[in-house]
């Protein structure tokens, strides 16, 4: 299924996708609200990207006793380019784990278990906000260095196929 | 307010209290950002004559309004104060992160001023602002600074500090935020020093707005394709500076020997080809697509760097062509905080003393052992470093030959010899700070284009620089990064976001201006005048021996010329100060 992952190898450490994927949902630049980040060490520049890899760890959804965290069906067109681009065509569809907000109770164990710390309160809504994939355009992917880099790249789990879609 | 936060943070080192101030909004758009608001700021802040050591002389932190947003390069800042080092505006700029944070934490200025009673630390946690003791960080150098200001702030600040440099004032000790960006000219660490500030760290939670941000990300990313990844820009990605070394040895404007040739027999060995074969990982500053900063690995030493400026004053300037020593120098320049080109053009001109038999300071060109051993000597004034801590312009004229200091203005000059790039010479004679080539760059199109001469200089030369550095100082503003080849109508573009409205390049050509004047009435004010407007005679009446530039010479009376031409289309009087009807016409609101 569809996902983002930043490449430690290959992430230059500009933090583009959190401005982009935090201007597209809140509105405005705030990378401490980036549904992913890539944790950089300025003074030794060693990198470690986080970001949800939705139905191929689904801890959250697991954990969640509100069954507050759904799939919903997605086709993923990134802006540019991505590496599986010439095997699956422009457009990926899939499932992505999205926060059903009427079921949150802000119980916060999905918090706990995410091992990439990508799924948070959100501050003013009080519920929990992850990963959607930006309704099929990433702006993680949009605003990485793209054809140069690839370092967020959009990622295919074929152990996911199975899933069925809720939403 | 959209791309503002609409606070200037003071902070006051004498009591170790800090305040918010309303953003002057009537100067933010007057002068936008960056060097503009820094500069306005200055002249506000400051009395004529101002002694630069006094706890009164602000050091003026000022990103762009782009920082905080995802417009490439524009986490950058400008360092901004009276200059320990040679008393002109200190006008000094580093990429990083610390831009894009302080914006986030709700400030579009820092100003601090006074003095501390002991070493301290400023943190800054949005409106959260703390004193720390900081002798636990004494002597510090950089790495170890920054790791542990993380361990005891926040993991996810950034941060301006100093290093043993900056502690012990040294006149071109630099700021550094995030280990290899350097706020490197004009002494920025020694003001830091002389306030007993060793660094401010800042962590920002907040939101910078822009007005309908997913119209704004679909524009950025039109930008971010058309006029950003483009061959033009990403020889910096692909190549970076050390791709300048072929460039001006082959021009013969490559500083060699203390400036005593413009080629250099062991180019090779430290040019671009050099330094790609132990290149080992790219990186980039914070909200930029660019990402031109090479890391390199070789033996013990890994790190980023060297950039061209240092491969050409701390390598062919000392005779140094062996790349691992050269990787080790620049490091310990980064560790200790020192400017490297303020570095290489001292240990060049002492060397050069050394050789002709002036003064033995036990230093030889190419003499590894005690090249090594300078930064430590500088940045702790110890050894031979007390005495070279004086500076090239003090130093070369206590040796009775000032004509070996390459200097303008008492600032050490940078890799490019204007006898291989004629157009230098008034870019350097009339740069705001000294010798700098980061406010005209003529050697762009006479030798990398060679779209005009290198070896003319007229008033075509003297409009080239006066169009250049309007454009530079609007670019300043912003702060886009050199590296960004940004031309008026892509400025244009992210100036219609800001502004709401289309803004046309006679605008921004006018704010440049008014930025390049104010500077100019600031550097009068503090007593230069005409007569400072001088480069090294060498460079006007010694040709060079060898390489492509041999036996070229611009000569003094010729340049004295195109001066006054570059005066006269500046709107100055002969003494080189604008007059009424050009500050008037530039909306300027300060006089002398």
């Amino acid at each position: 299924m569809p996902h983002v992952m930043i490449s430690s190898k290959k992430c230059t450490g500009c933090h583009m996708c959190e401005l982009g994927c935090s201007a597209w949902h809140e509105g405005g630049f705030q990378p401490s609200r980036a549904r992913l980040f890539a944790d950089v060490n300025p003074t030794t520049a060693v990198i470690k990207g986080h970001s949800c890899l939705q139905t191929g760890c689904a801890k959250c959804q697991e954990a969640c006793p509100n069954d507050a965290i759904v799939t919903r069906q997605i086709t993923v067109t990134p802006a540019g380019t991505f590496a599986g681009k010439e095997k699956v065509g422009e457009s990926v569809t899939g499932v992505v784990l999205v926060v059903d907000e009427e079921k949150c109770t802000n119980c916060g164990d999905c918090y706990d278990v995410c091992p990439y710390g990508v799924i948070h309160e959100h501050p003013e809504r009080k519920v929990a906000y992850k990963c959607d994939l930006c309704d099929g355009d990433p702006q993680c992917i949009a605003f990485c260095q793209n054809q140069y880099v690839l370092a967020v790249d959009l990622k295919i789990d074929k152990a996911d196929r199975a899933l069925t879609v809720d939403a | 307010m959209d791309f503002y936060q609409g606070n200037v943070l003071r902070i006051d080192m004498s009591t170790c209290t800090a305040k918010v101030e309303p953003l002057n909004m009537d100067w933010a758009r007057l002068y936008v950002g960056g060097k503009g608001l820094m500069l306005r700021y200055l002249w506000d802040l400051t009395e004529a004559g101002m002694d630069p050591w006094s706890p009164e002389n602000p050091l003026i932190v000022a990103p762009g309004p782009f920082a905080g947003t995802n417009v490439s390069t524009c986490s950058r800042v400008v360092l901004g104060g009276k200059s320990p080092a040679n008393g002109t505006i200190l006008d000094s700029y580093c990429g990083g992160s610390f831009g894009s944070i302080l914006k986030f934490a709700g400030y579009d200025l820092l100003i601090v001023q006074g003095c501390a009673a002991e070493l301290t630390a400023v943190f800054i946690k949005d409106d959260k602002v703390e004193f720390v003791p900081a002798a636990k960080y004494a002597g510090m150098l950089t790495a170890e600074l920054e790791e542990s200001l993380r361990a005891d702030f926040d993991p996810h600040m950034t941060s301006l500090s100093i290093g043993p440099a900056g502690e012990h004032k040294l006149l071109w000790a630099c700021v550094s935020n995030d280990q290899y960006h350097k706020a490197g000219r004009g002494g920025t660490g020694a003001l830091m020093g002389s306030k007993n500030l060793k660094a401010i760290a800042v962590a920002g939670t907040g939101r910078v707005t822009v007005g309908d941000a997913r119209a704004f990300l679909e524009d950025i990313e039109r930008i971010d394709t058309d006029y950003i990844l483009t061959d033009t820009n990403y020889w910096v990605h692909e190549e970076g500076t050390p791709v300048l070394v072929d460039v001006t040895d082959g021009a013969g404007c490559q500083p060699t020997r203390n400036y005593a040739s413009g080629t250099f027999a062991g180019a090779s060995h430290i040019n671009s080809e050099a330094f790609k074969k132990i290149r080992v990982k790219k990186r980039a500053c914070y909200q930029c697509t660019l990402g031109c900063r090479n890391f390199h690995r070789i033996n013990d030493t890994e790190g980023e760097g060297p950039e061209y400026e240092t491969i050409a004053l701390c390598g062919s300037n000392v005779g140094v062509d062996d790349i691992d020593a050269l990787m080790q120098f620049n490091h310990l320049c980064d560790e200790y905080g020192l400017d490297t080109i303020s570095t290489g053009n001292v240990l060049g001109l002492a060397m050069d003393l050394t050789e002709k038999g002036i003064h033995d300071f036990g230093l030889h060109f190419g003499d590894l052992e005690a090249y090594l051993k300078i930064p430590e000597q500088l940045a702790l004034r110890t050894g031979v470093g007390a005495e070279l801590a004086m500076g090239s312009r003090a130093l070369a004229a206590k040796y009775g030959h000032p004509e070996l200091g390459m200097q303008v203005k008492g600032l050490e000059a940078p890799g490019y010899d204007p006898r291989g790039s004629f157009g230098m010479s008034i870019a350097y004679a009339t740069s705001d700070r000294g010798a700098c080539h980061m406010r005209s760059f003529p050697i762009g199109v006479e030798v990398v284009e060679g779209s005009m001469p290198a070896d003319t200089l007229d008033e075509s030369k003297a409009e080239f620089n006066v169009t250049f550095q309007n454009h530079y100082a609007f670019k300043f503003c912003g702060i886009w990064c050199d590296f960004w080849a940004i031309d008026y109508e892509q400025m244009g573009m992210l100036m219609k976001h800001l502004w709401k409205r289309e803004v046309t390049e006679a605008e921004m050509t006018q704010i440049g201006e008014r930025v390049w004047n104010l500077g100019r009435l600031f550097n009068l004010r503090e007593g230069y005048t005409r007569a400072d407007d001088v480069i090294p005679e060498v460079w006007l009446e010694k040709p060079f021996t060898d390489g492509a530039s041999a036996g070229k010479v611009i000569g003094t009376a010729r340049f004295n010329e195109v001066l006054d031409q570059y005066y006269a289309l500046r709107g100055w009087d002969k003494d080189g100060v604008p007059t009424e009807a050009k500050l008037t016409e530039l909306g300027i609101d300060v006089r002398l």
